[in-house]
């Protein structure tokens, strides 16, 4: 095992000369023949740098573009052609950029080309300027096979393991490049390694024992499989995809209020434990509200898209905010989802990549009508009944089916748990005495009145509000298409002493399209500059069921009690009912109030369509992107993978797969991994997972040689295991665990930790952090409380992001903030102590042990005789110094001296990498 | 002039660069792991050699701009709420005038306020104007002190804005954009100089008032440069810098002992991995240790002498704005790149008397007209002002007319948000003297002369530390993106 390294190391020594020999023939054949230009990695390159920012999708001077093959071979304004296939000599381009004249020179009042990038322009176009499609819009085939194929080795690389091939691309990559692969790392290393990256944590002791220090160690697969089976697996691998969920705990502005969507972080952590393939991951989260019958985990899935910053903040316009929420929403797909940049097409076409101008607002347009709207209930929601609720909601059913039905019970049932279809009362226009009061709900005052624009009036035989009033007084009218126009309905008000109730106003009309206007009275009001009534939402409804029934007052009693019950609930997503659909526009500019050409939801041209019989909403979208033909998300996620594990992506901008983002290292290792994880893996993450650690190539000892720091400085090429600075999750989890502090409990409510006074400084907000008690004190990291106005500031030191939009990729930093942090953060202060009073307990007698009792629960080996020394020499002239500050107390001067040595072992550069 | 120092994901090639310097350097000084961590320890006096090579790898170490700065450093002073323009500095004697008289539709037609309702009434300046310096600028009676020192500034009448909500408006006025995700102007400072200071954050926010900023924490971040360009908040009530202070039973010299040890390990592990970043996280540690002596030094105004802390109105163990101007003389003084005040509280509505021009503004001017007069002086009287910028302003104006909240007429006098129009100022770093740039039409509705906006503010501010705005940029997300987006014009008429 100790000696298993590469595969290729397996194949007998004479076909690795065989190879070699090869090899150097290929060499010689490319030197003496032209070699075709390939058009993505030597022409695209030249273009975008040079000549796009004047001959792309934003400026095409000259009526001249290069963004696609058909602008580029049409002619220009001049009524030359650029390039004219298989005739550089006559290709304008050629000729402009070897012009004499500077005047005339291509790129204008700019250095003019290499000669190298004029020599690959020419052959480019004399060899027939083919048009390559960027690697990453290329569909996946099952056929990704490695350029060595022509050299008699394709059979054996078909039947490899996924692990095999990915050592067999890494390999042949290291060849070309001269570099050695390093040793297979020692087992206490891997275990580490492997325990960090799977679940965010030093293996639990018997997984450690039966891997380390068995006579009968299970093997290193069988390691993998236990780790991957730990509920710690799902908590670690959410930290990744909550990044680009961007998921926090609060609305985002101002006073930043508290916002309930944990339930969406503990999907994602079930997500990954149950290893929910990632095609279904994608279309629940996408549009699991539009599933057939969805379930309750479809709904809160759907709150992927509703982690969107809200504004209450007084004056602001909602349409404003609702705008920008779905503008987040088509950005946070294409980027996180499918490595693409769309946010710069927001304003005109995209300079680089074939995504004209109007492509994002068909985007837009997918997820142009769900059903929230910058309230400030954060609407629509999923309630959850608690138990006494719940039975409340049994008896309520029961008795629906029986006087109503089946259906119609269930439909209740729907509304009590979404409280959807409504129109919020922030819908209203035409206020005479009457405004959104805080821009948060509407208020009319006496006379005062409002209009709701085009409500489809049916056949329903009710309108009901929530509303609250502080008189007994009022009187609401409505009238259809003016102030003036038929009274429909009239009801006297309550006095609901400023709490919300239901009111019930029986309607009569002939149906159809209209205006309704509300009209608020009070003859008891006298100053008119008072609010008389508060509106939440409208509704359109029918009559209420089993008027005849004897248990009729009893069961509406229920509803209303269930309706307006304060319950648990979470964000989710609710497409909007045919009688409110939205339509979308191009916004000039990217401005949302400068409507240009109404546009339909569909994807970019340069992908296959969706299919006709699918429609056009958001599961349609949701199902496209999933689909085997997409070439983007697989792709994405397979990098996005590759990058959690070795610091670096296949692609490095994970962010960005176009052509302005770096060129994958390993591009046909890449294909072959997503296209594997799709067809043969049936998009199971674990697998994936489990495929890349298991490879030689990950499982390298991460020394790094003089070779390899010359050549390969960064470990692009692999030639070395991954060697990582850990997460702001994985150092405290980790400190906690070696602590013992850490708590095993999962799920539920975001917990409040230590953290120092004054970091929740918001205006106008009462919330404060009050430190959780119990073990919520010492959760893991991803239950911490996510403010977004003020993250919790230890974790934010260690590059944690904001929250606030998608960070597809984390940028680690290395700085002294860093290292007061994990020396002085109460947090690890208190996991030094702990730490070391089970060095005192468990460690043994002398201090030697008990260090390398503390080393070793973290780094999985003995610790060497030369740092021991240090840490040893650390306790006692920590004892020494304290003898002169606290000479009473020898015992406790003990515990300190050892807690400081404790404290050093959390901080040390070992322990804060992988 | 264009530097390539802005590409992240291009960094690598440099840092490659550096690398194999280090490397070099390693193999050819034949220097001790050690010997090179002290070099950077003391980075004013370590060796030639060493010191080349140590101080790349630091990404705060001081970078030159593209051309020859005017000014060193900066110190934003933010009026988080908005002050009203014209209750300090435009005087409209025709909008006196017209006070009490409903606002004409053509000022509110196809116009959305905050909170103004139907049609409001115009409501003149509620205070008094007195002409000051031999400028001869008009200045209202509520900034006393400033008008000793309004020959030194060079005003900006016509700043406008697109957004009328505090929070998206401080992020537009920080980052250049309203949307969360971008880099604050502090941390592109710092990305692209630098700090003078190894010892102390290269950006440093103070905030007074009670609360912070309504935009939070983002308003001083990175966005998508790395974290270590964001604002580092220095606080006056508990660590100066958060975790800065060692635990209670951990002396100075205990401390000193455990960094010592986790270097010499950190040695080890660099000798048996050869990691860089261990390299790096080596000095880290060192420089923590240094933080730990220099912050609450620079942080501490009592040992100041009595003139200047009667010349700033300073409450020595107080958290007030006074105390935050104070500490940014001292900051810029010790080399500290970018400087950010924010005092909150200047919201003024009218619907309460904290918010009432009459009483919240004038409470809100006494405790900063002082301590910002006292800034300009100290600094010229140091010498400092000359390559210290100073900028002076709230994220938009306020309203012309009264502020009619829900349609109801308010209880004391108040102006709703107003990004059409408002000043700010700026003084120092090589920005004109006595100087108004910029002219609002007669009821201060709108800016008929010099109309600036937010990008151009920052394009000038960029160009004061010698960056052209159009150049200095950093790619993300497949482009390149500027403080200035696609916008912006150097001011220059306010440029001496």
């Amino acid at each position: 095992m100790q000696n298993f390294h590469f595969l290729i190391v397996g194949f007998k020594k004479s076909i690795f000369r065989f190879l070699f020999v090869l090899i150097a023939i290929l060499i010689c054949i490319s030197c003496s023949f032209d070699s075709k230009i390939d058009y993505n990695t030597q022409v695209k390159p030249i273009l975008n740098k040079k000549c796009i920012s004047c001959h792309g999708g934003v400026k095409q001077n000259g009526d001249f573009s290069l963004m696609t093959q058909e602008l580029a071979f049409k002619p220009a304004k001049s009524g030359n052609l650029a390039i004219i296939p298989g005739d550089a000599k006559n290709s304008e381009l050629i000729k402009r950029i070897n012009h004499h004249d500077p005047e005339e020179r291509m790129p204008q009042e700019a250095a003019p080309l290499l000669k190298e990038e004029i020599k690959i322009l020419t052959k480019w176009i004399d060899q027939g300027a083919d048009w390559g499609i960027h690697w990453a819009y290329r569909p996946l085939v099952s056929d990704a096979k490695p350029t060595v194929t022509t050299m008699g080795f394709s059979a054996s690389s078909k039947s490899m393991l996924p692990q095999d091939k990915i050592d067999f691309y890494v390999k042949s990559k290291l060849d070309e490049l001269g570099l050695i692969p390093n040793k297979e790392a020692e087992k206490s290393e891997l275990l580490r390694r492997v325990s960090l990256d799977l679940i965010g944590m030093p293996s639990p002791k018997s997984l450690k024992d039966k891997f380390l220090n068995s006579k009968n160690p299970i093997p290193f697969e069988e390691l993998v499989d236990s780790l991957m089976n730990l509920q710690s697996f799902g908590e670690k691998w959410a930290t990744m995809w909550l990044d680009i969920a961007r998921y926090a705990d609060s609305k985002g502005f101002e006073r930043d209020p508290s916002r309930n969507i944990w339930p969406y972080r503990d999907y994602v952590i079930k997500a990954f434990n149950n290893d929910k393939p990632y095609d279904e991951f994608v279309i629940e989260q996408m549009a699991g509200d539009l599933l057939e019958n969805p379930t309750d985990e479809q709904y809160i899935a759907t709150g992927f898209h509703r982690n969107t910053t809200t504004n209450d903040e007084g004056g602001t316009d909602n349409e404003e905010y609702r705008v920008k929420a779905v503008m987040d929403r088509v950005s946070t797909t294409w980027e996180g989802l499918m490595g693409t940049t769309m946010a710069c097409v927001q304003c005109h076409g995209h300079p680089y990549d074939p995504f004209p101008h109007e492509t994002y607002y068909e985007s837009f347009a997918f997820f142009n009508n769900t059903r929230d709207a910058d309230t400030y209930m954060d609407y629509p929601i999923l309630r959850f009944f608690d138990v006494k609720s719940q039975e409340k909601l049994d008896s309520l059913k029961n008795w629906m089916e029986m006087v109503g039905g089946k259906e119609k019970a269930a439909e209740t049932e729907l509304f009590l748990k979404t409280i959807q279809p409504v129109i919020y009362s922030i819908e209203v226009d035409q206020m005479v005495n009457a405004d959104l009061y805080d821009t948060k709900y509407l208020g009319l005052r006496k006379n005062g009145s409002a209009r709701i624009p085009n409500v489809n009036l049916r056949d329903h035989a009710n309108f009901t509000m929530t509303s609250k009033t502080s008189s007994d007084a009022g009187i609401i009218s409505l009238r259809i298409d003016s102030l003036t126009g038929t009274e429909i309905g009239k009801i006297n008000l309550a006095n609901t002493n400023r709490r919300y109730k239901l009111v019930e106003i029986p309607i009569q009309h002939n149906g159809g399209l209209h205006d309704i206007f509300l009209y608020y009275t009070n003859s008891k009001m006298k100053d008119s500059n008072n609010m008389g009534i508060q509106i939440d939402w409208f509704q359109l409804a029918g009559k209420f069921l089993g008027e005849e029934d004897k248990n009729y007052n009893l069961n509406k009693k229920r509803y209303e009690d269930l309706l307006l019950a304060p319950l648990e609930h979470t964000l989710i997503m609710i497409e909007n009912p045919i009688d409110q659909q939205r339509k979308s526009f191009v916004f000039d500019r990217g401005n949302w109030l400068v409507h240009d050409e109404e546009v339909n939801a569909q994807v970019p041209e340069i992908f296959s369509p969706i299919p006709k019989n699918q429609g056009e909403n958001r599961l349609a979208f949701a199902k496209w992107m999933v689909n085997k033909e997409n070439p983007l998300t697989s792709r994405t996620f397979v990098n996005r993978i590759w990058e959690q594990l070795f610091g670096k992506g296949i692609v490095e901008t994970v962010e960005d797969l176009g052509s302005q983002g770096e060129f994958p290292t390993h591009l046909e290792l890449l294909d072959y991994l997503s296209w594997n994880w799709m067809n043969n893996q049936n998009w199971s993450i674990k697998s994936l997972i489990k495929s890349i650690v298991l490879s030689s190539t990950y499982r390298q000892s991460a020394i790094i040689s003089e070779l390899a720091l010359e050549k390969d400085p960064y470990n692009k090429y692999l030639s070395r295991g991954p060697r990582v600075r850990l997460s702001g999750e994985q150092i405290r989890d980790q400190s906690l665990n070696i602590s013992g502090l850490l708590s095993t409990k999962m799920y539920g409510p975001p917990v409040m930790p230590y953290q120092p006074e004054n970091i929740w400084q918001t205006p106008y907000s009462n919330e404060a952090w009050t430190i959780s008690s119990g073990e919520d004190q010492h959760r893991r990291a991803v239950y911490t409380m996510i403010k977004r106005s003020a993250v919790y500031p230890s974790m934010e030191t260690f590059d944690m992001p904001l929250r606030q939009v998608c960070t597809a990729r984390r940028i680690r930093t290395n700085t002294p903030l860093q290292a007061l942090v994990t020396l002085n953060d109460p947090v690890y202060v208190e996991a030094s102590e702990h730490l070391a009073s089970r060095m005192q307990k468990e460690g043994g007698s002398t201090i030697a042990e008990q260090i390398n009792f503390a080393y070793q629960l973290a780094m999985n080996k003995n610790i060497s005789p030369e740092k021991s020394k240090i840490l040893e020499s650390l306790y006692y002239q920590t004892l020494q110094e304290l003898k002169i500050s606290n000479p009473n107390n020898e015992i406790e001067s003990q515990q300190i001296a050892l807690a400081n040595v404790a404290n050093s072992i959390i901080n040390l550069d070992e322990m804060l990498n992988n | 002039m264009k530097r390539d120092l802005n590409n992240l994901f291009n960094e690598h090639h440099l840092r490659n660069g550096e690398l194999n310097t280090r490397r070099i350097f390693l193999k050819n000084a034949g220097l001790s792991l050690g010997a090179i961590a002290l070099g950077s320890m003391f980075p004013g006096c370590s060796s030639e050699i060493n010191n080349g090579s140590i101080k790349n790898l630091n990404p705060l170490v001081p970078k030159s701009p593209h051309f020859a700065a005017k000014a060193k450093s900066v110190i934003y002073i933010h009026m988080a709420g908005a002050p009203s323009q014209f209750e300090l500095f435009e005087y409209k004697p025709i909008l006196n005038k017209l006070h009490g008289q409903d606002c004409p539709p053509s000022l509110l037609n196809d116009k959305k306020f905050a909170f103004i309702r139907g049609v409001p009434k115009m409501l003149g300046g509620q205070s008094l104007f007195e002409k000051v310096g031999q400028s001869g600028t008009l200045i209202s009676d509520n900034l006393p002190h400033f008008k000793n020192v309004v020959d030194e500034v060079s005003f900006l009448r016509g700043m406008h804005t697109d957004q009328f909500n505090h929070a998206p408006a401080q992020m537009m006025m920080h980052t250049g954009s309203p949307q969360q995700g971008r880099p604050s102007i502090g941390s592109w400072a710092t990305y692209g100089l630098g700090s003078e200071n190894q010892n102390l954050p290269g950006f440093v926010v103070l905030t007074s008032g009670g609360v912070n900023p309504d935009a939070g924490k983002p308003v001083w971040g990175s966005g998508f440069l790395p974290s270590v360009y964001q604002g580092v908040q220095c606080r006056s009530k508990g660590d100066p810098v958060l975790y800065l202070g060692n635990p209670e039973c951990t002396s100075r010299d205990m401390r000193k002992l455990s960094i010592d040890a986790i270097n010499d390990i950190n040695k080890l592990t660099y000798e048996e991995f050869h990691d860089p970043e261990t390299v790096s996280r080596i000095s880290q540690y060192e420089m923590a240790y240094r933080m730990q002596i220099s912050v609450p030094e620079v942080m501490s105004i009592s040992d100041e002498p009595q003139y200047i802390h009667e010349m700033y109105g300073t409450k020595v163990g107080k958290e007030c704005f006074a105390n935050n101007v104070l500490l940014a003389r001292k900051l810029v003084e010790k080399g500290v790149r970018f400087v950010q005040l924010f005092d909150w509280g200047w919201d003024t509505h009218g619907t309460s008397k904290n918010t009432a021009l009459e009483v919240g503004l004038i409470n809100k001017c006494r405790e900063t007209d002082k301590p910002v007069a006292a800034l300009i002086l100290d600094l010229k009287q140091r010498g400092l002002l000359d390559e210290t910028l100073i900028i002076w302003g709230g994220e938009f104006g306020r309203t012309p007319m009264a502020e009619n909240r829900n349609g109801v007429e308010q209880m004391f006098h108040g102006r709703d948000h107003h990004p059409d129009a408002f000043t700010m100022w700026m003084a120092g770093g090589g920005i004109k003297k006595g100087f108004s740039h910029g002219e609002t039409d007669e009821i201060g509705y709108a800016a008929v002369k010099g109309r600036q906006s937010i990008n151009d503010l920052h394009a000038t501010i960029l160009n004061q530390l010698g960056f052209d705005h159009e150049h200095f940029t950093h790619d993300f997300q497949g482009r390149p993106f500027r403080l200035t987006d696609v916008g912006g014009t150097v001011i220059k008429d306010i440029i001496a």
